[in-house]
This record gives structure tokens, sequence and C-alpha cells, in this order.
């Protein structure tokens, strides 16, 4: 999870009393604001067809982490040659469909296998 | 197994009588929510001032679940026939008070957690102020299918469920064949469980899915290191009775959602490395530790912020493998929302 790297470097508030609450509280809303930063950061995602899934030439990308992966999605669909209706399922290890809304960063930290976050691609549901 | 371990032992809260408990009283907590149609989408001839629906709605509920009798209300007290002959229940969509989406896969009891936690980054609001409900605003037309990511439907959200499911199920023990092992009656029957709100119906398929909390310290109250070295790895043949243990999962499946987000997800391993178990406070500590600063490795603790679980402000020595065998929604995760400390109650 995204740890911001000035952490180690930081001073803890030097007094701790109930008089200062306000300090606290905007220590508080600083540091959300430090781990609302996207990551810049990319990672590479491996695509593999499934079943009558057209091969890519390239299935080897670069996507940056901060993306949703409604954003890979979004990609391949493009890179397929996909029309709005064509049916694409998509998944993670051959074994489940993440939430659109969850970032590429938060897949790969959990899901990666040697270096790359795999997705599946699919014209009939697999594992759904 | 026995009531009298339960009774017998300081660590009760690992035997299955109050996993049974905390997985019960998880189940049934609700959250009062308060429906308005927004006032410029009502249709003429609707009978205004009965536009607001309250309910008390299930946590392990979703919004597409509570549609039908949000509809059947609309239907016989407030639209006239005309507008109700043409009503699309297909674009109808949800946002909070402030404006922000309610995306139709997120667990309810989630979505108000996680509005309780961005409410607190702003003035003048508290915890300890009686629950309110949360407002939502029902719009009746052109939903921003975009952002909401997912067709407004119940099948479109068991979909989704079933995804989060295989997920956390990959997570805890890196691969998903307790997931893929059910029968498709079973699998239907954890929808219909949460659908019909029935503990019973959903457990008797998800005890098989979720690990059990028996026996790692039940012979031995003081949490000692030396009952966690052997690591999970190392299980000869998978053959012994904690296989299925909430300590012996390659990871806990949470996430952590901060107010007004992100939401970020890790691997939580259950065992720190010298074998004692992950609490709450060194977890929050190895991801945020501007808000939980690790310097404090036991209590009094200068947290800057606090962690809410199903509603409940958790204590720090909590542990996340109980909590991810006891406290987790019906999906299977743990959501950890964070809320930013304005006064010393919860400190």
């Amino acid at each position: 999870m995204a740890g911001s790297p000035e952490t180690q470097t930081r001073s803890l508030p030097s007094v701790w009393t109930s008089g200062d609450a306000n300090a606290n509280i905007q220590e508080a809303l600083e540091a959300l604001e430090s781990y609302k930063k996207k990551d810049p950061s990319k990672v590479v995602v491996r695509f593999k067809a499934v079943g009558n899934a057209p091969i890519m030439k390239q299935n080897l990308y670069k996507i940056t982490a901060s993306n949703r992966f409604q954003a890979v999605i979004q990609f391949l669909r493009k890179e397929l040659g996909w029309k709005a209706g064509d049916p694409l399922f998509t998944y993670i290890n051959l074994a489940f469909a993440p939430a659109p809304d969850d970032t590429v960063s938060n897949l790969f930290k959990s899901f990666s296998t040697e270096g790359h976050l795999i997705v599946n691609y699919s014209t009939t549901a697999a594992w759904g | 197994m026995t009531m009298a371990t339960y009774r017998g032992s300081p660590s009760a809260f690992s035997t299955p009588a109050s996993t049974t408990l905390f997985r019960r009283l998880t189940w049934e907590g609700t959250v009062p929510l308060e429906i308005r149609v927004d006032s410029k989408e009502l249709p003429a001839n609707s009978d205004r001032g009965l536009e607001t629906y309250y309910i008390q709605a299930p946590r392990v509920s979703y919004l597409p679940l509570i549609v039908p009798e949000l509809k059947r209300f609309l239907m016989d007290v407030v639209f006239d026939e005309a507008a109700a002959r043409i009503m699309k229940e297909e674009e109808w969509w949800f946002e909070s008070e402030e404006g922000s989406l309610l995306k139709w896969h997120w667990p309810i009891g989630l979505i108000y957690d996680n509005h309780t936690v961005s409410a607190s980054i702003r003035a003048s609001s508290s915890l300890a102020q009686t629950p309110t409900p949360l407002r939502l605003i029902l719009h009746l037309a052109s939903p921003p299918t975009e952002k909401l990511l997912l067709a407004p439907s119940a099948e479109a959200c068991k979909q989704a469920f079933m995804g989060q499911m295989k997920e956390a199920d990959f997570l805890r023990w890196g691969n998903t064949k307790r997931m893929t092992g059910l029968r498709k009656a079973e699998q239907d029957g954890l929808w219909e469980g949460i659908k019909e709100h029935n503990f019973d119906e959903y457990w008797r398929v998800a005890s098989k899915i979720t690990p059990t909390t028996t026996p790692l310290r039940s012979q031995s109250p003081p949490p000692s290191a030396a009952m966690h070295t052997r690591p999970p790895s190392a299980d000869p043949q998978g053959a012994t009775p904690d296989r299925d243990g909430a300590y012996n999962v390659r990871s806990v499946p949470v996430r952590i959602y901060l107010p007004d987000g992100p939401v970020l997800q890790d691997l939580v391993p259950p065992l720190l490395d010298n074998g004692s178990a992950l609490t709450l406070q060194q977890f929050l500590s190895q991801h945020l530790p501007r808000l939980f600063p690790p310097s404090a490795s036991e209590p009094p603790f200068r947290d800057l912020a606090y962690a809410l679980i199903q509603g409940v402000v958790t204590p720090p020595e909590a542990e996340m493998a109980w909590l991810g065998a006891c406290m987790s929604g019906a999906d299977g995760w743990v959501n950890v929302c964070i809320g930013v400390l304005r006064d010393n109650a919860h400190r």
C-alpha cells in the first residue's frame, strides 16, 4: 500500500495534549493529502487470450499504476478493435474478475506473478 | 468446539461459539437510509411531501436489492398512474446528499461507513452523535453509466459479488478452489442468503470458504510467539486440523478506505516474521504511518485517526486474522474505513 516516501523522516508531533486537537486534525488532513497523491509509476500487464479470443501480437504493456481496472478493459477493447457491445470478459490469474473500480496498483501488489499482472480475456464468461 | 472451551478459556474469542456470535452480529447489522427522489425529477402529479422513503437496510445488502421495495413504495404512494407506467427503473441511480455517486457493487454498510469517515474530515462532525440516516438522492433518469461502472441490475450485482468472493478466496489461499468447488446451487445460495438477509442460508455455504478461528490458541491463553512459528507453507500435506485456519491464510482480504478516497489494498499476511499475530495497529502503522505512528508499539497510541469496521470503532489490538474470520462482509472482505479523530473519545 502507498507508504509515502517521506514517512521515514517525518517527525512525530512533539507534544500530544488534548489541547492541540486542531493541530492534530491539521496534521491528519495533511497526511491524508499525501496518501491521495497518485502513484505515477507504471507496472507491466500481460494480456493472455482464453478460448476463442483473438491473440494479441504484442501482449506486454506498461500501464500507469493509478489507473482503474476499467481503464485496462477499455484499453484492451481498443487494441482488439472491439465495438461497443461486443462481449469481453476479463480475469486475473485465470481465477476471478476484479471490481472495475479497483486500481491497477492494488491488483499488481496483491496478484502480480514474476513482475507481471496477468490479465486473461475471453469472449465468453469463463470464471465469472 | 465445546462450550467448555468457551467458558474455560480466556481466549474465548477464538472459539467457534464466539465466532458465530460475531458473525451473526456482523450479519444482523443494519443502517438507516433516507431516500428522497430528486425534486427536479419528480414526475408531474406526484404526491409531494411523501417522496421520501426510510429504510433500515442490512449492511451486507446492496442498493439494487432495495430498489424493488423502493419502487413499490413510489408506485403505490407517490407517482400517479401515468408516471408509473413510463417509469424505467433501469435508469435509476443514487447519489449522496453531497453529490457523490453511490456504486451498485459496494455493500450498503460500506457505503454508510465510507460516508461517515468522509464526513470526519469536515468540520462539526462527530462519531459521538446519534446515528443519523444516510441521506440519499434517487435520480430517475440519465444514469452516468461510465462512472457507475455496472448495470443497475441485481444480476450484475450478483456477478460482481461472486467476483469479490473469488478474489478474496484467491488472496487467502492462492487459488479459488474453495469457491469453484461449490456446486451451482451452493453459489446461488450465498446470494439468496444476502437477498433474503438469511444468516443460516448464507453461512451454510460460506462456512466452507471462510477460515475457521480454531484451534491456534484455544489451548494457550497468552498469545505466545512459539505458537505461531510454523510458517503456513510448512503445513505437511495440508492435512492438519487448522488447514483452513484464519492464521494460516496467505493473506487476509482487506481494503483500506480513506476519507474521500483512495482505496488501498495489499497482501496482509496474518502473522509477523516473529510468528506473532499481526494486529490492526501494526497493520495501520505499516500502511498509514503518518496517521498511525509506528513508534507506539503498545498503548497509549498517538493515532490521529481511527478505524471503523462494520460500523464499529475497532480496538487497535484486534488481530487481522480474527477480523478476517469474524468481521468480514458477506463478500469476504474486511473493509477498514479510516476517520479523523476530532476529540479524545476514541483514543
